[in-house]
């Protein structure tokens, strides 16, 4: 019976990176036909490969950390190394888009009447609707630091608690934000202002439903006794993600709602 | 005392003074307000029936320094309420 002589994960030979790769070939080239072609076909076989891809990869990173005991102690300490520099340049690809946006509003043209928000430009209130969302991420935030918690503590029916209100407050900002966009009195058209406002905001919004989707992964998990008091790496990685998007939330709201306007 | 201040200065002019607020290479901020700056001025100053030569300062400066196709485009636009800028 051959052992290994450390602690390290010698993964076993998987078909997903290069169906995660093909995905990407396919979906960029799905693009790129549908803008010239418009056929949608390739770009659907892209993003269902993905999903493919990523249900199957992570079921077996779980099956081989919670099932098979392959997350020791430094192999966990690279996965939050991956995790903490997956964040940071998630962080430098919104830094791109408030650049953009202080590019453009900080010294608006003349096409725009030298102003900002750009003449024409009815902007939305920040003491509405924004002003709730930004209190239920806040909201969101102190619940899933409760969950970890009550998760340290071994406390399982809190942990679930927690983590389930924490997921509602996910898809209610995800529900008044989808309202907001039906409701605004502009577009992604409508000048710079549109542009940096529906891309920033919109990059933002997806990146709350990947969080909740996390979330809600941890939490199926929990409920299944995947995690100890000890271990549960899964659900910290889920729970920076979300302090992460919270964070760009607020530089959002800041910035582009509340100077913005 | 101020009209003849006025008047010297018109009189002298040779072209747009440097202006402090806008020190750097990019000369389109400076054109765009002695623009919005002359059409201000008029609009205030026949508001109060008052004479408007102070305001011809900021017509010479914006027909020194702006592209005439600006000039066009954006009395164009005041023609047809279509202009950008707080006048």
């Amino acid at each position: 019976m051959a052992h290994q002589a450390h602690a390290y994960h010698m993964v076993d030979p998987s078909p997903w990176p290069l169906t995660g790769a093909t995905a990407a070939l396919l979906m960029t080239s799905g693009l790129a036909i549908w803008f010239h072609f418009h056929s949608l076909s390739l770009l659907y076989l892209g993003l269902t490969l993905l999903l493919l891809t990523m249900i199957q990869w992570w079921r077996d990173i779980i099956r081989e950390g919670t099932f098979q005991g392959h997350h020791t102690p430094p192999v966990q300490k690279g996965l939050r190394y991956g995790m903490i520099l997956f964040i940071t340049s998630e962080v430098f690809f919104f830094l791109g888009f408030f650049w953009a946006f202080y590019h453009s509003s900080l010294a608006p043209t003349p096409e725009l009447g030298g102003c900002w928000p750009p003449t024409g430009i009815n902007p939305l209130d920040p003491f509405e609707v924004p002003l709730l969302n930004t209190a239920v991420l806040l909201a969101s935030g102190v619940t899933v630091t409760w969950a970890h918690h009550s998760l340290m503590e071994g406390n399982r029916k809190e942990a679930i608690q927690a983590l389930t209100l924490t997921i509602i407050l996910g898809f209610y900002f995800t529900a008044l934000q989808a309202m907001e966009y039906y409701e605004a009195p502009f577009t992604i058209a409508d000048g710079v202002y549109g542009t940096t406002f529906f891309v920033a905001t919109g990059f933002h919004g997806l990146h709350v439903i990947i969080g909740s989707t996390f979330l809600t992964i941890c939490l199926l998990r929990q409920i299944q006794y995947h995690f100890t008091s000890e271990h549960h790496f899964g659900f910290e990685a889920a729970a920076w993600y979300w302090h992460f998007v919270d964070v760009v939330w607020l530089f959002l709201y800041v910035s582009i709602y509340w100077w913005g306007s | 005392m101020m009209a003849e201040d006025i008047q010297a200065k018109l009189k002298n002019y040779k072209t747009a003074p440097f202006d402090a607020r806008f020190p750097n290479q990019n000369q389109t901020r400076n054109c765009f307000q002695n623009y919005l700056d002359f059409h201000r001025c008029t609009k205030v100053l026949t508001a109060k029936g008052a004479d408007t030569t102070p305001c011809e300062w900021f017509r010479r400066v914006y027909k020194s320094l702006c592209p005439i196709s600006w000039i066009n485009k954006w009395n164009d636009q005041l023609e047809e309420g279509t202009f950008p800028g707080k006048i």
